[in-house]
C-alpha cells in the first residue's frame, strides 16, 4: 500500500481518510491533512521540532488526541507540522514533530477540533486506513 | 443503517423505538425535508442519542436538523436527574454559541444610501476571521471573573448597559461556573479573544424588519416594520472548542468505568451525579459565560460604530438589546414529567429554548409573548423573529429551532460559487458583504442553507414557536 489522506465531504464538518503501510506512517499522513485543512494547501517547509507525549485509551483515541495535539501547535503557537518521528506504545505516544515554526500566518482556515464521530481505523493486510471527521 | 420513520402528522415524524434505544425519536419536517435527510446519517443520530441512559420522552430533531457528531445539530434531548447522563457532545464544541438580536430607532431609508462606508465601518469595529483576536488580552484575574460572571462583566467593566443583562438567557451569566475546572489550554485559547466573532458561520449583520406576523409580539420586542436591526452570531471561541475537546477525553474513559455502550464515541457521557460530569458542567458553564460576554463585548463595539458613523448615542439610535439566546448548552430545567414538574438536564445542541408566556425564566417584559426565539438565515435571503409558546413546553422542552441548517459541505459550497463574482452578487441585492476572506464567503453562500422560511414555518406549524417578524440583511460581516 501507498500512503496518503483525502478530503470527503461532511454536511457540516470535514473528513479526512487515510491510508498507509503502517500505524506510524498514518499518523504522519494525518497530521499533514490536518495542516493542509488549516493553510488550504499552503506549502510547508522547515526543520523545526517540537516533543510530544500523550496517553489514549486505545488505538483510535491515540489517532484523534495525535490529530488534536498537531492542531493544538499549530493553533497556540503557530508551529506547522510535516513530519514526525514516532513511537508508540500501548496506551501511549511519544513523538518528535518535525515542522515550521511561527507560521501563525498560514492559518487561512479554521478547525475547533478533531471530533471522534464516525471515527474508523483499520488494520488489513496490505497497511493501516482511517477516517476521522474534523469539525470546522 | 437504515432508519425507520413514520409520519404522525404535517409536521411530525417518529423514528420507532427498535435495537437498544431507550426512547422513540421524533423529527418535526416538512415532507420534502425528510427526503432530504434519509440522504445522510441526520435520522441515525437521532436514534443513537434514544440509547443514551436516563433519556427522557423523546431523542428530538428540530426542523434545521442536519448531520453533525454526536448528537445530531438541531438535536435536543433531556435526561432524569438520577438515572440521566451528561455528554459533551451533545453540547458541541462551540459551547454556547448564540445569537442575539438589537433594535434601533433608525429606518432602512436612513442607512440604504449608506450601505457600503456602514460595511466598512462595522468591519473596521469588529476582529473577525480565522483566529482573530480581540482589542483586549486578558490577564488572569480578568479571565477568572469573566469565566465567572459572563456578561456581568463586560458590562461592569464598560461594554454595555445593565439593563442588556435582563435581556439574556441566563441573565447572561451561568451559575455553576468553576474557573478551576478550565484547562490551561482552554485558558491560553481563549484568553486572547474576547471580543472577536472568528470565522465560519459566525457574522453580524445589519438588516431591517422586513415583515411583521404578529404586530402585539413585535411591539414588545421593540420591532417595527422598516426598523434597521443589528444580529450577532457567534459563541465561546477557542476556549469552548478546547473545553469540549478537553472533557470527551475524559468522558471517553468514564463512558467505560460506568458501563455506558455507546454507538458513536462522540456521545460519551458520565451519570449526572458523577464527579465526571460535575466537573464538565463547571467547565462548561465557564464557557458558556465567556460566549456571553464575548457577544456583549461585540455588541459595543458596534453601539460604539454607529455613534461614531451617525454622530449619535447609543440611547439616541435607540440600540437597545432584544434577546441573547444559546444554541449550543446543557441546563438544568424545569419540565413536566407525566404530569409530574421535575428537574430535567435538558442539552441542546443546534437549538433554541423557546420558553412560552408566563414562564418565570422569561424576562418581565416579554412575558406575556413569550420568548423571543432568533432564528438567523443565511446572508443572502432573511432570518426571522419568533415568540416561544406553551406547546414548545408540553412537547419539546421547551425548545425550537436555531436557524436555517445547512444544506451542503463547505466543499460542495466551494464548487457552486466557483467562478461567481458573490459579492458583486448579493449588491445586486442590496447586501453589502465584508469579509476577510473569500473563501469563507463562498463556503457561506445562500444556496448553502436550507430556506429559513420553510424551517420556521414548520416550527410555527407544529406550534412550537410563533412568527413574530422577518429580517433582511443589508449589511453583512462574516468572519
Amino acid at each position: 500500500m501507498d500512503r496518503g489522506y483525502l478530503m470527503r465531504d461532511h454536511t457540516a464538518d470535514m473528513a479526512i481518510e487515510l491510508w498507509a503501510p503502517s500505524e506510524l506512517d498514518l499518523l504522519v499522513q494525518g497530521a499533514r491533512a490536518v495542516v493542509d485543512l488549516l493553510t488550504r494547501g499552503a506549502s510547508v517547509h522547515g526543520a523545526d521540532t517540537r516533543e510530544v507525549q500523550l496517553s489514549c485509551v486505545d488505538a483510535e483515541d491515540r489517532l484523534v488526541c495525535w490529530l488534536n495535539e498537531v492542531l493544538w501547535l499549530a493553533l497556540s503557537e503557530g508551529f506547522l507540522a510535516h513530519d514526525a518521528r514516532i513511537s508508540l506504545g500501548e496506551r501511549e505516544l511519544r513523538a518528535t514533530v518535525i515542522g515550521e515554526a511561527g507560521a501563525r500566518e498560514k492559518i487561512a482556515s479554521e478547525i475547533k477540533s478533531v471530533t471522534y464521530h464516525d471515527l474508523w481505523l483499520e488494520h488489513a493486510s496490505d497497511g493501516w486506513r482511517a477516517r476521522v471527521v474534523i469539525d470546522v | 443503517m437504515r432508519v425507520k420513520i413514520e409520519k404522525l402528522d404535517e409536521y411530525r415524524w417518529q423514528i420507532p423505538r427498535e435495537g437498544k434505544m431507550r426512547v422513540p425519536g421524533l423529527l418535526f419536517a416538512s415532507e420534502a425535508m425528510v427526503e432530504d435527510l434519509r440522504k445522510d446519517k441526520s435520522l441515525e443520530q437521532v436514534a443513537n442519542v434514544a440509547t443514551l441512559p436516563g433519556i427522557l420522552g423523546r431523542s428530538m430533531a428540530m426542523a434545521d436538523v442536519h448531520w453533525g457528531y454526536g448528537f445530531p445539530i438541531g438535536g435536543v434531548a433531556a435526561f432524569d436527574e438520577d438515572e440521566g447522563v451528561l455528554s459533551p457532545g451533545g453540547v458541541g464544541y462551540d459551547i454556547n454559541c448564540g445569537v442575539r438580536l438589537v433594535r434601533s430607532n433608525l429606518r432602512r431609508e436612513q442607512i440604504a444610501g449608506r450601505l457600503e462606508e456602514l460595511s466598512l465601518a462595522v468591519h473596521r469595529a469588529v476582529p473577525s476571521g480565522v483566529g482573530s483576536q480581540g482589542h483586549r488580552k486578558l490577564d488572569d484575574r480578568e479571565l477568572h471573573q469573566v469565566l465567572e460572571q459572563g456578561a456581568g462583566w463586560a458590562v461592569r467593566n464598560g461594554y454595555g448597559e445593565t439593563a442588556d443583562l435582563e435581556v439574556m438567557e441566563e441573565g447572561g451569566c451561568m451559575r455553576g461556573a468553576d474557573p478551576s475546572a478550565v484547562s490551561d489550554r482552554a485558558r491560553e485559547r481563549g484568553r486572547p479573544q474576547l471580543g472577536s466573532l472568528g470565522s465560519g458561520n459566525h457574522f453580524c449583520e445589519i438588516g431591517h424588519v422586513a415583515e411583521v406576523y404578529d404586530e402585539e409580539a413585535a411591539a414588545a420586542f421593540g420591532l417595527e416594520a422598516g426598523g434597521v436591526t443589528i444580529l450577532l452570531h457567534t459563541g465561546s471561541r477557542g476556549l469552548g472548542y478546547q473545553v469540549c475537546d478537553d472533557h470527551l477525553r475524559m468522558m471517553i474513559r468514564a463512558s467505560s468505568r460506568y458501563g455506558i455502550d455507546l454507538p458513536d464515541r462522540q456521545l460519551c457521557a458520565a451519570p449526572l451525579g458523577s464527579p465526571e460530569a460535575k466537573q464538565y458542567f463547571s467547565a462548561m458553564a465557564c464557557a458558556v459565560n465567556f460566549a456571553f460576554a464575548n457577544r456583549q463585548v461585540l455588541t459595543h463595539l458596534v453601539r460604539e460604530a454607529f455613534e461614531r458613523f451617525f454622530n449619535r448615542s447609543a440611547v439616541d439610535l435607540g440600540l437597545g438589546l432584544v434577546y441573547d439566546v444559546c444554541h449550543n448548552i446543557a441546563k438544568w430545567e424545569e419540565h413536566e414529567v407525566g404530569g409530574i414538574k421535575k428537574r430535567v438536564c435538558v442539552h441542546r445542541k443546534g437549538a433554541t429554548r423557546a420558553f412560552g408566556p408566563g414562564h418565570p425564566d422569561v424576562p418581565a417584559r416579554y412575558r406575556r409573548t413569550g420568548q423571543p426565539v432568533i432564528v438567523p438565515g443565511d446572508m443572502g435571503r432573511y432570518s426571522f423573529v419568533l415568540a416561544g409558546t406553551g406547546r414548545a413546553m408540553q412537547e419539546s422542552w421547551g425548545s425550537s429551532c436555531h436557524g436555517a441548517g445547512r444544506r451542503l459541505s463547505r466543499k460542495a459550497a466551494m464548487s457552486v460559487a466557483r467562478g461567481r463574482a458573490l459579492f458583486r452578487e448579493l449588491q445586486d441585492r442590496g447586501i453589502w458583504v465584508r469579509s476577510d476572506s473569500k473563501a469563507t464567503v463562498a463556503e457561506e453562500i445562500p444556496e448553502a442553507y436550507k430556506d429559513a422560511a420553510e424551517v420556521v414555518d414548520v416550527m410555527d406549524g407544529a406550534g412550537l414557536a410563533r412568527k413574530v417578524a422577518r429580517l433582511e440583511p443589508m449589511v453583512v460581516v462574516k468572519g
